[in-house]
């Protein structure tokens, strides 16, 4: 590992500000995915800005039925949150499920959004892949058994975050600080696929930062998050899926759908929401049409071989069993 | 058992237990000079190629870089009759090029970097398949099939035992290259004082890596002294000594101390993985359940080097050869060179991969021939009796621990009670109950079970001392390493059967070849057994220079005289301390040595292992709702470390079982999980409660009548738990890990 400066900031001014300062800077939270990546000598910063003293970036705020949580909060503070609990579970549930309770003590909400993939061509520095400035996935006729089955072109990378799942099911706002002040964007918006950016997972630029995320619930809804792993600590998902339903009147008037671990970014299935779209909530649960349309939602995906085409049954799967959870919540 | 103070069949703590609780337990990168300088291999990125030269300049002019060793500024030695201490020639992505002794880690990091290398690349191959393909360029100078033919152990007629056969059954199985991953990565820190070499090193068998390192460095055995500091666990690993060769030529060349650690991932790729195989099993039954014929033959991958293959080559084979009572039977394996990490001892060796094989015919035998799997192999057991046929081993000649021959009884088998104890404790006669509770369409209940047996514990000669010192208080002195199995404790335990004190009372002395008898490495689940016999003789004749000191000293006959703490006593009532006698007689030592083993018996543990699994069709996720193992280990010494031994091996296994691979890129041949995220180890998360059950059983040769206990845990999961899949859900898993994709697919191909 080479050695950095280091520089804790107070203020999300002086953070941008040293960000943009040194071409090789590095934004860094709970650090527990850009110190490996230093040790594995994938990254090389010249200087690590820490945002652990910026003020504000640790807010809680509640305000009605608006929640915004700064990007500081620990995967630890969401899970022992009671209100999140009932009004997130999604949310939460996505947290509890991140690694062990050390590194969710530590990790941070931005943190978790920000990580970078776990592809182990991308990880093992013996691999120059495309993600890195090379000419070659090495994925395609590799080892693909983890790797993407819908959205992948060129780079086959899954996005690693649970909690990005959950949080484009619930609809949420990113809010990045940046050179020119703040923006405030849809979490669709906000990550991106190799096919627009193969080196980045997000649309952060140099100088820029996540500050908060927003979401809203309504008074009547719920949600949840689904994730299977092949060990019950320390792994990401093979495939997840997160699900968070509203209701106005015993009919759906706000749908989020999203699976993980299947695609390089959080995969939305809008289809299946833009179906549920004002259905009586009882409606759907029997529904035989809607069963054969959440059976199919994935009949887009190309596995890149027979190594990873489980992960479709997989991933339908827990997306037919977090939307009875949360259907059967709801009736 | 208070009046004799008797330690053996109780549960003291370990004696290592504060300090290892508490972090004051020294490990060996837990030891350090202030001028100590430390080491960083260059390590080759092919799998296969030709050093041409090696120019290390730059490296050479780097600040704080000491030393900077190649293959061509080394002596010829070897380290084993196929690995040089650094080699012109690379055989894995991750064999040693060069290494580097700097101030800090981070310089001879650097250092490693500035080193430029020209290779000739040449083809590599990383299935055994591939390696002995027509024309395949040789990993070794004698071919990539070792000894260019397999090893055959046999007993009876093959063909007559198929031709009585009224069903003939044969299906192929693999198994993964799982890796022991233990917690501490190899380290090795050497000191040369200009005339002396210590060693401090993470070793399973300390004198072993004195003689292996005086043969590399060509140094006489005086001047060499190994310290074994504690062992962040071994499971089989680190007996060999490639580091500890590698910072002893540093040291010498810099007249200073260097430490080689070990990281994650050089670990991984440098340590040793268990050998990947494949089983192809034949099996002849008679229409009544009687086996008539077993033929079974392995291929094994050994990776780059040699290392232990033979030997768990050997060991793959025993089941198939030794477990069912059967007069005709044919075990050949297959060992071939691979550029890929090598293989080596990893707990039960070759055991777990051809029990896997063995045991998941048998119960495809049992389920067509419509007969329970447990009376199938109550039937077909192998009893007491032993084998049929003649003997051929000399009558007075120590039989194996691992015959091919029939003829010879088993000195215990306890294996009849694993089976009824374990059956017992599932519940076998009662049907499976129930469906699990949430998603309860998706999940189906089965039952599992296997048995298995394994050498019981006589290892090589072994020794032991024991003293009385001059301050009245007990020494024990033992050349063997406690791996982390609790030998210290066991051993401690047995001395103290015989002298009758508390257990924690005796000095232990172990792990420094200066102070302590030669001694065989930690292998083989032997220690309890032999070194426990050599520590009980010592003891014994301790226990009577003691007892006849008394009896003078005392004026009573010595058969009145019995030892009891700290004091002899008389059965006329007298008593003499033995801080009196030593003032008398001075320090009292005694020592033996013995050759653990029998001419009349074969010496086999034995177990039984049974699971209940719920299988979810739609996730391909395995929940086990109970695992129950059961032992013939002979006495249990501790039962707590006893079961705690059985419930570790199980928990280890159920990586190879269900999730551990080594995966190797097939363009490269680079190791692409060499970390604890990718490599997946189940975690404590994963682990079942496993109901431990032992058979009671004493063994007649075994100290206090034990046998051994260290490996045998590791041999069941995998086949239990794939014969109780296939019981839940219809689909026979031959091909380890069973993941959630294979089972899938399995699962979604019976349906259709």
């Amino acid at each position: 590992m080479d050695s950095f400066e280091y520089h804790r900031p107070s203020t999300q001014k002086q953070a941008s500000l040293l960000l943009t300062s040194s071409p090789r800077a590095h934004v860094v939270s709970g650090n527990t995915d850009l110190l490996g990546e230093m040790k594995q000598g994938l990254v090389h910063p010249e200087s690590l800005v820490s945002l652990a003293d910026v003020e504000g970036m640790k807010v809680f705020h509640i305000n009605g039925n608006e929640s915004k949580l700064g990007s500081m909060v620990t995967l630890s503070d969401i899970v022992d949150s009671k209100y999140l609990k009932v009004n997130f579970p999604a949310l939460v549930e996505a947290a509890a499920s991140v690694a062990t309770p050390q590194i969710r003590s530590i990790g941070t909400l931005g943190g978790n959004l920000c990580q970078r993939p776990r592809c182990w061509y991308y990880r093992s520095p013996l691999f120059d892949c495309l993600k890195k400035g090379g000419n070659k996935c090495f994925a395609v006729g590799g080892l693909d058994k983890y790797h993407s089955i819908i959205g992948g072109e060129k780079c086959w990378i899954v996005h690693p975050s649970d909690i990005a799942v959950a949080l484009t099911a619930l609809d949420a706002k990113v809010k990045i600080f940046g050179p020119s002040g703040y923006k405030n964007m849809k979490i669709d918006d906000f990550f991106v696929g190799p096919g627009i950016d193969i080196h980045n997972e997000n649309v952060l630029k140099e100088g820029e930062f996540v500050s908060s995320i927003e979401i809203s619930c309504d008074d009547k809804s719920s949600s949840t998050f689904l994730k299977f792993k092949e060990r019950q600590s320390m792994d990401f998902a093979l495939a997840s899926a997160a699900v968070s339903i509203s209701l106005a009147e015993g009919k759906i008037h706000r749908a989020g759908v999203a699976l993980g671990g299947i695609a390089p970014i959080p995969w939305r299935l809008q289809e299946i929401e833009e179906y549920m779209m004002g259905i009586p909530i009882d409606d759907l649960r029997c529904s035989d049409e809607f069963s054969a349309k959440v059976e199919s939602s994935l009949g887009d995906a190309k596995p890149m071989s027979e190594n990873n085409a489980y992960k479709i049954d997989l991933a339908i799967s827990h997306l037919k069993r977090a939307l009875d959870k949360v259907i059967q919540d709801l009736c | 058992m208070s009046e004799n103070l008797g330690w053996v069949g109780t549960s003291p703590p370990r004696r290592d237990l504060k300090d290892k609780v508490t972090g004051e337990a020294e490990y060996s990168a837990d030891i350090s000079f202030d001028d100590m300088l430390h080491a960083k291999v260059l390590r080759s990125p092919h799998p296969h190629a030709i050093i041409l030269s090696v120019d290390t300049t730059e490296a050479d002019k780097l600040q704080g870089v000491r030393a900077v060793v190649t293959p061509f500024d080394i002596s010829n030695g070897r380290i084993a009759p196929d690995v040089s201490i650094l080699d012109k020639k690379v055989r894995f992505v991750g064999d040693e090029v060069a290494v580097v002794a700097a101030d800090d880690p981070y310089t001879a990091e650097l250092a490693v970097k500035l080193i430029k290398v020209s290779y000739d690349v040449l083809p590599f191959y990383r299935t055994t398949d591939e390696a002995l393909s027509e024309g395949a360029e040789p990993i070794h100078a004698g071919g990539n099939l070792i000894n260019n033919g397999p090893l055959v152990e046999q007993r009876g007629n093959l063909d007559e035992g198929f031709a009585e056969a009224d069903l003939v059954l044969e299906e192929s199985f693999t198994t993964p290259a799982h890796s022991p991953a233990p917690l501490e990565p190899r380290t090795a820190l050497a000191k040369w004082d200009g005339s002396r070499l210590t060693l401090w090193k993470s070793s399973r068998g300390i004198h072993a890596d004195k003689a292996s390192l005086s043969q590399a460095l060509g140094l006489p055995s005086k001047s060499l002294r190994v310290i074994g500091p504690h062992m962040g666990a071994g499971y089989g690993g680190k007996d060999e000594t490639r580091t500890a060769v590698l910072a002893s030529i540093l040291s010498i060349r810099t007249q200073m101390p260097v430490r080689l650690e070990l990281s994650r991932e050089e670990e991984f790729v440098a340590g040793r993985r268990r050998h990947s195989t494949m089983t192809t099993l034949r099996m002849g039954l008679k229409s009544n359940g009687e086996i008539t014929a077993i033929h079974a033959k392995t291929v094994m991958d050994t990776g780059a080097y040699l290392s232990s293959g033979p030997g768990v080559a050997r060991r793959a084979g025993q089941g198939a050869l030794y477990l069912y009572r059967c007069p005709n039977v044919r075990y050949e394996a297959s060992l071939v060179y691979t550029n890929t990490p090598t293989a080596g001892s990893y707990r039960a060796l070759g055991a777990p991969q051809g029990h896997f094989a063995l045991e998941s015919v048998a119960d495809l035998a049992a389920k067509s021939l419509g007969l329970d799997p447990l009376h199938f192999r109550k039937k077909n057991q192998v009893t007491i009796e032993g084998q049929p046929g003649e003997r051929t081993t000399p009558v007075n000649e120590i039989v194996d621990t691992q015959p091919s021959e029939g003829g010879i009884p088993f000195s215990s088998n306890g294996l009849s009670e694993c089976l009824t104890l374990g059956a017992e404790k599932i519940g076998w006669d009662q049907p499976v109950n129930g469906i699990g509770e949430s998603f309860s369409k998706s999940i189906k209940r089965g039952r599992g079970m296997s048995m298995f047996l394994y050498r019981g514990g006589p290892g090589g000669k072994s020794h032991a001392a024991v003293a009385l010192t001059e301050d009245a208080s007990y020494s024990l002195f033992t050349g063997v390493m406690d791996v982390g199995e609790g030998s210290a404790t066991v051993l401690s335990q047995i001395a103290s059967q015989v002298l009758s004190i508390p257990y924690d009372e005796i000095e232990l002395v172990m792990g420094d070849t200066d102070i302590t008898p030669e001694a065989s490495i930690t292998a083989g689940s032997s220690v309890t057994f032999s070194s426990g016999l050599a520590v009980k003789d010592a003891a014994e004749v301790l226990r009577n220079k003691i007892l006849n000191q008394a009896s003078q000293l005392l004026a009573e006959p010595q058969g009145v005289l019995n030892l009891h703490g700290s004091k002899v006593i008389s059965e006329s009532g007298k008593s003499l301390s033995l801080s009196d006698l030593v003032e008398h007689s001075g320090a009292i030592s005694a020592k033996a040595s013995v050759v653990p083993g029998s001419s009349d018996y074969v010496i086999n543990s034995f177990g039984a292992h049974f699971v209940e699994v719920e299988v979810d069709v739609e996730t391909g996720r395995v929940n086990i709702s109970r695992y129950v193992a059961a032992h013939d280990a002979g006495t249990i010494i501790n039962p707590k470390m006893a079961e705690n031994q059985v419930r570790g091996g199980v928990s280890q296994m159920l990586g190879f079982t269900f999730s551990e691979d080594m995966e190797i890129d097939p363009g490269t041949g680079i190791v692409v999980n060499s970390n604890f995220l990718d490599h997946k180890s189940p975690t404590i998360l994963d682990f079942p409660d496993i109901d431990v059950v032992f058979a009671d059983v004493t063994d007649p040769i075994g100290p206090f009548g034990a046998k051994s206990l260290g490996e045998p845990p590791c041999i069941g999961p995998a086949p239990t738990i794939a014969n109780a899949i296939y019981d839940a859900v219809g689909v026979r898993i031959t091909d380890l890990p069973i993941t959630p994709n294979k089972l899938l697919s399995a699962i979604k191909s019976h349906k259709a």
